[in-house]
């Protein structure tokens, strides 16, 4: 035993590529283990990639996930094993052997560069499954423009030559050669620390649900399907058209829960996202097409999320979305017209028929089919769904150590949350592997720099023909002949492929034999190949930075097809400006700063707690500081999970674990006086006197229950709170033959507080259940608007309705009237199925009653200029990528402060929070990037432009009552450059005098 | 540096002004595109990924964020004969 101990590994092996999946291998990669990406698909990506935008932001999602695909491809830490399974694996947390089998891509993506002839000319098509069916690909292709790793693969299933033995074209269209017919399987093992697993999830098949007409009526398409069509890089590049005669639709109907909340014939549980997206699809298709009416057709509107109450409002009273509350039994077709006809009931209970253009059946979520064959390769266990097995307390723990479970794998979810277990789980590797970081990643030795300071501009220009992606267009000769007459040139000469490997090689040499001191390459987006380029220069002893990259590819070449002329002139006016720019570079000196590997967690609650255990097991010192005089924070009047668990023996084991650990410094009746500095050097002073020094900021201020003034709370002794409901239940157990009625939303989804406070929907649930179930006799009935026990939560819903609990719709116009009786009270609701009102003898009165942003997230917020949303929670950096990060370097957010949330999801949170600020505090020192913002106090006047619009925080005003600039901050987005009246802001490699010279050399042939 | 592009930017302001004059039927306007590097420059990249076309006489100039732009970069592009500039980001 103690020989594995003593064997860790390095390195983590990451089961999927999706978004959560990346979010895991980079936080694990910046943080100096090396990562394997294991991807079935030939692209990572995952289901994000598919989507067109994201609510409720409206954000694009492609836009979104691109760069960060673009970033896992090329971080020197992560390897991507595409078209690979795991087949085994063996050994035990801290040293694990994977056994990975890869399908052949009969594609080699060294040599590949994506040029896509190979795609033009395959002559075999077939259905594209990333396009949902609605268009075709070829058997040679890649699943999207922007895939990852950028090359293509051969489907053996139909490419005429792995079948019947004829054709190759591809191969002889390739001129990089990257077709390689003889590609075979291959079998190998890697050695890891830890596995993650992030399969994702599939979508449900519609095809089961006849009576909806999937498959039998054209215009009848899934949610999936028409993300595509709203795509502007979809089958109808982003016009709403409809399959059967590409007409325009008017009328939409989307059809909620195909095949979620619905045990009988699909799945029982719900799959969390659908309500959501129906909405931003509604909305999209409106924004596209001002005359779509959209229609929803659901059972319950579940906008539990940050925010999500107002999208959906705003959907119904900005953009005139239909919501109707009603299900759908059948979909038929008007044969003449390819319209489809509804049938429903209305809120009146009359029977409707309702025509409309187009119907989109809002498909769930639920694990792949092959899940159960997939844990049981891994050794792990899974739930009576196939979903991972996880505990309430331990969200991304699977049943065996040192594996960890993330993303929808673990439970339906939406993006952002898929993005914070991503951190999460990494956060937890990085606890386990503590003490083998850094092992496995490899460290490059470098040449000195050359000093260039005294030498006159020597450029040397590459121009790429990219096979004949540039060539065939651009007449790279020309270019590469008339460039030596520029200023400054030296030397330049085409390649046919400048990124191939001997093309660095020769760069290299003609660095040294030309004594070149800058070079431009001119070949396709800097997006992509700068850093490779970057690489190469360096490597020949220059600065980095003396470097720029002319995009003749994407932005000439491939845009002006069949125009040589004009296409070969605008290539050289490209060419020329950035000639033109990159004489004026001068080389650029990185600082970097030290990191103090300690951290600062405001609120000790459940959140502060999990975080602080989790960066403590990482190695860094932790200073969790509470307001109160105990720890433990809003968890202390909780007692059970809705799933059962024993919320208090789990409290004090963790209150224990804190107190013990020798990484945590806890500091209670105390709260942060000031605190000073930057990212990686904070000092801060407590009201207790205490001065620590840190590097990263946690915030995990909480929120409180809300104190009702409504339904006679306070007056009659029979009306309380679900907590203090769950108080009594615990100790004294339910009132026998006592008849309980619960009322939900009690200050929460109207305003001011317009917002869902998430957790009471299955609040009173669990407390239903824990009535319900001793028998005694009792009655409950919960006036609700809309149940919200979305995921697996469903299950407790359908358990309190076998139990008999009776559940009562209200509207929020048409709130439940409350009146003292001698012995309890009695509450007057209108019941929309009966159509009239009713009464109810309640002995007890129960408030679910919602949750506030805690007071002193106010002055945190002052203190450290961090903004929160109307409500009060605080706003994270980016409300579907980076959900734990704040906008300012070096702080973090977890749990109730950022917005409502349940005991499992604030866990997932915290270890989140230890994930991202792990990352940070895992750097000795932190290097500021080239590309920032120069100040030059010299010629500043202090008069604070910059200071009010830099979105960073960087410009300061220092001890002489003058701007001075942090550069550790800075971005180098040159918005403060942009305002400064007396140019004392300058941006390196965009400073004015460069855009200039490239705007004069661009315009040196106009008349 | 600064100072020295603001003296070209202001060395031509005492012309007189011209009439405006008949426009040939092959003229083809010179257009500049500041582009934001991680927006507009990355969807300028993407329609060349699409094949999808636009008139050759746009060149695009990448800037680390359009609030970067500054008015002199428009007047100096004015003054050197450029009939308009698209910002985008």
């Amino acid at each position: 035993m103690s020989n594995t101990e003593n064997k860790k590994r390095g390195s983590v092996v990451i089961v999927g590529g999706g978004i959560g999946g990346m979010q895991s291998a980079l936080d694990l990669a910046d943080s100096g283990f090396k990562v394997h990406i294991i991807q079935k698909e030939s692209t990572i990506g995952g289901t994000m990639v598919m989507l067109d935008k994201t609510f409720p932001t409206g954000d694009c999602s492609m836009c979104m996930i691109s760069p960060k695909m673009v970033e896992v491809a090329r971080h020197p830490g992560i390897k991507i094993h595409t078209l690979s399974q795991v087949t085994s694996v063996k050994g035990a947390a801290g040293d694990f052997t994977v056994a990975i089998r890869q399908k052949p891509r009969y594609v080699d993506p060294e040599k590949c560069t994506g040029c896509g002839v190979c795609e033009e000319k395959c002559p075999k098509k077939t259905a594209s499954e990333f396009e949902q069916n609605l268009s075709v690909r070829k058997a040679i292709y890649s699943e999207f423009s922007q895939a990852v790793p950028n090359t293509r693969v051969i489907d053996p299933e139909i490419c005429t030559y792995l079948t019947k033995g004829k054709c190759r074209v591809c191969e002889k269209v390739c001129t990089a050669n990257a077709i390689n017919f003889e590609d075979t399987e291959k079998e190998y093992e890697l050695k890891t620390g830890a596995i993650i697993l992030a399969p994702g999830l599939q979508r449900h098949n519609p095809w089961r649900h006849q009576e909806l007409g999937y498959g039998r009526w054209e215009n009848v398409v899934t949610s999936l399907q028409f993300e595509r069509i709203l795509s502007a890089s979809g089958p109808f590049s982003g016009e709403i058209k409809r399959p059967s005669d590409q007409k325009h639709p008017e009328k939409i109907a989307w059809l909620q829960c195909v095949g979620s909340r619905d045990p009988h014939n699909a799945n029982p549980w719900c799959s969390s996202v659908c309500c959501m997206y129906a909405t931003k699809q509604a909305v999209i298709a409106k924004e596209h097409d001002n005359r779509i009416s959209p229609s929803i057709f659901y059972m319950d509107m579940r906008a539990f999320g940050k925010d999500f109450d107002k999208y959906v409002d705003r959907a119904k009273n900005e953009y005139n979305v239909n919501y109707h509350r009603a299900m759908i039994s059948d979909v038929r077709e008007d044969p003449k017209t390819g319209d489809l006809v509804l049938r429903y009931s209305g809120m009146d209970g009359k029977q409707t028929y309702e025509n409309f253009d187009m119907v989109v059946l809002s498909i769930g979520l639920e694990p792949h089919d092959d899940a159960w064959t997939f844990a049981e390769t891994i050794g792990i266990d899974l739930n009576a769904y196939g979903f991972a097995g996880t505990t309430p307390f331990r969200p991304v723990e699977s049943s065996k150590a040192g594996i960890y479970v993330t993303g929808t794998f673990q439970s339906p979810k939406d993006i952002p949350e898929t993005v914070m277990q991503g951190s999460a789980v990494a956060g937890s590797a990085m606890s386990l592997l503590a003490d083998v970081r850094g092992t496995e990643v490899e460290h490059v030795e470098l040449p000195p720099e050359k000093d260039i300071s005294s030498d006159q501009p020597r450029v040397g220009v590459i121009v790429c023909h990219c096979g004949i992606n540039i060539s065939q267009t651009v007449d790279v000769k020309k270019i590469a002949n008339d460039v030596k007459n520029l200023p400054h040139v030296v030397h330049s000469e085409d390649m046919m492929y400048a990124c191939a490997q001997d093309s660095q090689e020769t760069i290299k040499n003609l660095i040294k034999d030309k004594n070149l001191n800058r070079l431009v390459v001119a070949s396709c987006t800097p997006r992509t190949h700068e850093p490779l380029f970057q690489e190469t220069i360096r490597q020949a002893g220059l600065n980095k930075y003396l470097f720029e990259l002319a995009d003749i590819r994407e932005q000439c070449s491939w845009c002006h097809m069949g125009d040589q002329e004009n296409a070969t002139r605008k290539a050289a006016d490209i060419v020329r400006m950035n000639v033109a720019k990159v004489s004026l570079f001068e080389p650029l000196t990185t600082d970097s700063v030290p990191v103090t590997p300690a951290a600062l967690i405001i609120g000790g609650g459940i959140s502060g707690m999990t975080t602080a255990l989790s960066l403590g097991d990482q190695g860094y010192d932790v200073h969790l500081v509470e307001k109160n005089a105990n720890i433990g924070g809003l968890l202390n009047n909780v007692y059970r999970t809705i799933e059962a668990g024993d919320v208090q023996h789990f409290l004090k084991s963790r209150i224990n674990e804190v107190k013990k650990h020798h990484k945590i410094t806890i500091h209670t009746d105390a709260s942060v006086e000031k605190t000073e500095g930057y990212v990686g050097n904070f000092t801060t002073r407590l009201t207790d006197g205490s001065t620590f020094d840190h590097g990263a900021v946690i915030v995990a201020t909480g929120g409180m229950e809300y104190t009702p003034s409504e339904y006679l709370y306070g007056e009659s002794q029979w009306v309380v709170t679900q907590r203090e409901l769950e108080k009594q239940l615990e100790e004294k157990g339910p009132e026998p033959g006592a008849s309980y009625v619960m009322i939900q939303c009690v200050g929460s989804r109207e305003e001011p507080l317009n917002y869902c406070s998430r957790i009471c929907c299955q609040d009173a649930i669990k407390n239903a259940i824990a009535i319900k179930e001793k028998g005694l006799g009792t009655h409950v009935t919960i006036l609700y608007r809309d149940m919200r026990t979305y995921g697996l939560r469903e299950d407790y819903y359908k358990k309190a309705r076998d139990l008999g609990v009776l559940f009562m719709r209200y509207e929020p116009d048409n709130k439940p009237q409350v009146e003292a009786t001698g012995w309890g009270v009695a509450v007057t609701a209108y019941d929309p199925m009966l159509n009239r009102p009713v009464v109810i003898h309640a002995n007890f009165l129960v408030l679910s009653t919602g949750l506030r942003p805690h007071p002193s997230t106010e002055e945190i917020g002052k203190m450290y200029k961090l903004t929160r949303n109307p409500d009060g929670f605080f706003l994270e950096a980016h409300v579907k990528l980076r959900p734990v990060d704040f906008p300012t370097e070096g702080f973090y957010l977890s749990g109730l402060a950022h917005a409502p949330k349940n005991i499992d999801e604030t866990i997932s949170q915290a270890l989140s929070a230890a994930g991202r600020a792990g990352v940070l505090l895992s750097h000795e020192r932190l290097g500021v990037s080239g590309i920032i913002s120069k100040h030059n106090r010299d010629l500043c006047m202090s008069c604070l432009a910059c200071f009010r619009v830099c979105p960073f925080d960087s410009p300061f005003i220092d001890e002489d009552g003058k701007v001075s600039h942090s550069e550790i901050k800075c971005t180098g987005c040159g918005i403060c450059s942009g305002i400064c009246p007396a140019k004392a802001f300058q941006v390196n490699n965009f400073r004015d005098d460069q855009i200039i010279a490239m705007i004069d050399a661009l315009t040196e042939n106009i008349a | 540096m600064p100072e020295h592009a603001q003296a070209h930017t202001l060395s031509n302001e005492s012309q007189s002004i011209e009439r405006p004059v008949e426009r040939p039927s092959d003229w083809e306007p010179a257009i500049i595109a500041f582009a934001c590097h991680y927006c507009a420059f990355a969807a300028a990249d993407l329609s060349g990924v699409m094949r999808l076309s636009y008139p050759f006489n746009v060149k695009i100039i990448r800037m680390p964020c359009t609030g970067k732009l500054d008015q002199s970069y428009l007047l100096r592009a004015f003054e050197r004969g450029v009939d308009g500039i698209f910002v985008a980001g």
